[in-house]
């Protein structure tokens, strides 16, 4: 197997803030990787490092072979082709329809006629379930079908590699459901390389093939699901109880009371 | 001390790495101009944009202006019984100042806040990183067809400034101050030359070029959510109408040499 995505020694601050310090991922063909790791540790800015949109402060990243951070602008944007990107918010472009978001790409890059853009479109949003949804607008949209028109912009080109920024965040658990099962279906029909940023514990054990945690910009571990589970990190047990107490926080959590305390 | 000395060199940074910024980000539109995809629905949206729907606001500010600039010449010229000289120098201020200069102005509320409103929210809500993701440059995509707009846009809508300007002062000279309007029609061109026109057509793609660059310009650096979306469009509009005034005295001063 070789890697398709390679993080190698990526460090990134944000003044005296360091948000990644010497991170080191490989992502195999067709593998999935689910990064987890508390708010503001880094997991984004990586994600970005990734595409090419921030520069690192040192280290590099390499797709396919091709190492992002040396690229001409024009053979970043070949290499960009063959990445689909999902934002958290879904970013769609508010002054056009879901079929013009859906097909943006597929009309500033490929020759295709009208025709086959506009099948490629339906082809992509039915495999969202969104089929028919093509002629309203961002605006009209709730947050779980913004983010799956999202992912069917980002698979409009039929790429090799899918990243998912939370796409889970702000969804009610079973939107979250559908959205952990929509990313599980688009990697066995797709076959693609994914990397998966999310909190949603559930939908992380459902679409990893292995699973990181970032921690104060470290990769604290990257493993196998059940590997991971049973891994005696404490920083890792845990996230994995979502408690508040131990290591994880750096400010001390509130005292922990009991219903009746809260109550007096 | 130090830390006057300090503010006032912190400010000079700023403001260098701001200019610089702006000119590398308007060499590279101004160079994304002749790149290929060429996006024709996208021009015609923003054709529609800056000059179709600026029609109205146009042919209201031109009429005001020319007409309150027409009163003012009856009543300077009345002084020294030279009421013939109004319609001659009314058509020169109108084609030469009036008309591109209060157009410029009017297009940079109008539609440089517009653009920085709607680039800024597009950054802030990552729509121009996601047009970079999917292998677009967003200056290309974004810059170009509002620069062009702009670009025709600025002295179609001055001629048509002129035009209402013309007519401006004739409701004012002819039907209020008593000139015949056979020598209003043919004073008010006496004095301007094919040279004049040139001048507020020059103009006006000057302005249009400082409109569209400093709009996209603002709302494509805007930083930190709802203020910055705020702040994008009234910083546009004060360094446009700025440039705009300053352009306009050294464009005079260079072009009636």
């Amino acid at each position: 197997m070789s890697s398709v995505i390679e993080v190698a020694n990526v460090s990134k601050a944000f003044g005296p803030k360091v948000v990644l310090k010497n991170v080191n991922i490989q992502v195999e063909q067709g593998e999935s990787l689910v990064i987890m790791g508390g708010s503001g540790t880094g997991k984004t800015v990586l994600l970005r490092i990734i595409m090419g949109l921030l520069t690192p402060d040192s280290g590099h990243v390499t797709i396919d072979g091709k190492t992002i951070q040396g690229l001409s602008i024009p053979e970043l944007f070949e290499v960009r082709k063959q990445i689909g990107m999902c934002f958290q918010m879904a970013a769609l472009f508010d002054s056009m329809s879901v079929f013009e978001n859906v097909g943006f790409a597929l009309k500033r890059h490929t020759k295709m006629t009208k025709k086959e853009i506009a099948l490629r479109v339906d082809e992509c949003l039915a495999m969202v379930g969104l089929k028919g949804s093509d002629k309203l607008k961002p605006a009209e949209l709730s947050g779980g079908m913004k983010r799956r028109v999202g992912f069917a912009r980002a698979i409009a080109l039929k790429p090799k590699i899918l990243l998912f920024d939370e796409p889970t965040t702000g969804l009610d658990p079973v939107m979250t459901d559908v959205i952990g099962r929509i990313i599980l279906d688009l990697k066995h029909e797709l076959g693609v390389t994914s990397i998966t940023i999310t909190h949603d514990l559930k939908s992380a054990f459902m679409i990893a093939d292995r699973v990181a945690l970032i921690f104060q910009g470290e990769c604290l571990a990257i493993e196998r699901p059940e590997a991971f589970k049973l891994n005696p990190n404490p920083v890792i047990q845990q996230f994995l109880r979502g408690d508040a107490d131990g290591p994880f926080l750096q400010d001390p959590p509130p005292p922990k009371r009991t219903p009746q305390e809260a109550n007096v | 001390m130090l830390n006057f000395f300090q503010r006032i060199g912190e400010s000079l940074m700023e403001f260098f790495s701001q200019a610089g910024d702006f000119t590398v980000i308007s060499a590279r539109a101004l160079r994304a101009t002749l790149k290929r995809p060429f996006d024709f629905e996208n021009l015609m949206r923003q054709f529609v944009a800056v000059g179709v729907n600026s029609i109205p606001v146009v042919l209201l500010t031109g009429l005001a202006v020319s007409m309150v600039f027409a009163v003012q010449l009856a009543f300077g010229f009345k002084q020294f019984q030279a009421q013939g000289l109004a319609s001659s120098v009314e058509g020169l201020a109108v084609v030469r100042e009036l008309a591109p200069v209060i157009t410029g102005l009017m297009m940079s509320g109008r539609v440089g806040s517009a653009m920085a409103a709607e680039l800024g929210t597009m950054q802030v809500t990552e729509q121009i990183d996601a047009l970079e993701c999917l292998a677009t440059d967003p200056i290309h995509f974004l810059f170009v067809p509002r620069l062009l707009a702009a670009l025709v846009m600025l002295p179609l809508l001055t001629g048509l400034a002129i035009y209402i300007g013309y007519w401006g002062g004739y409701l004012i000279l002819v039907h209020i101050e008593g000139q015949s309007a056979f020598t209003y029609a043919s004073e008010f061109y006496k004095l301007v030359g094919t040279r004049d026109l040139r001048i507020a057509l020059t103009k006006a793609m000057a302005f249009g070029l400082i409109i569209a660059l400093v709009g996209c310009w603002r709302g494509y650096r805007t930083r930190g959510g709802a203020e910055g979306v705020g702040n994008a469009p009234t910083s546009s509009v004060v360094t446009s109408s700025l440039w705009i005034l300053m352009t306009d005295f050294f464009l005079t001063k260079l072009m009636l040499v």
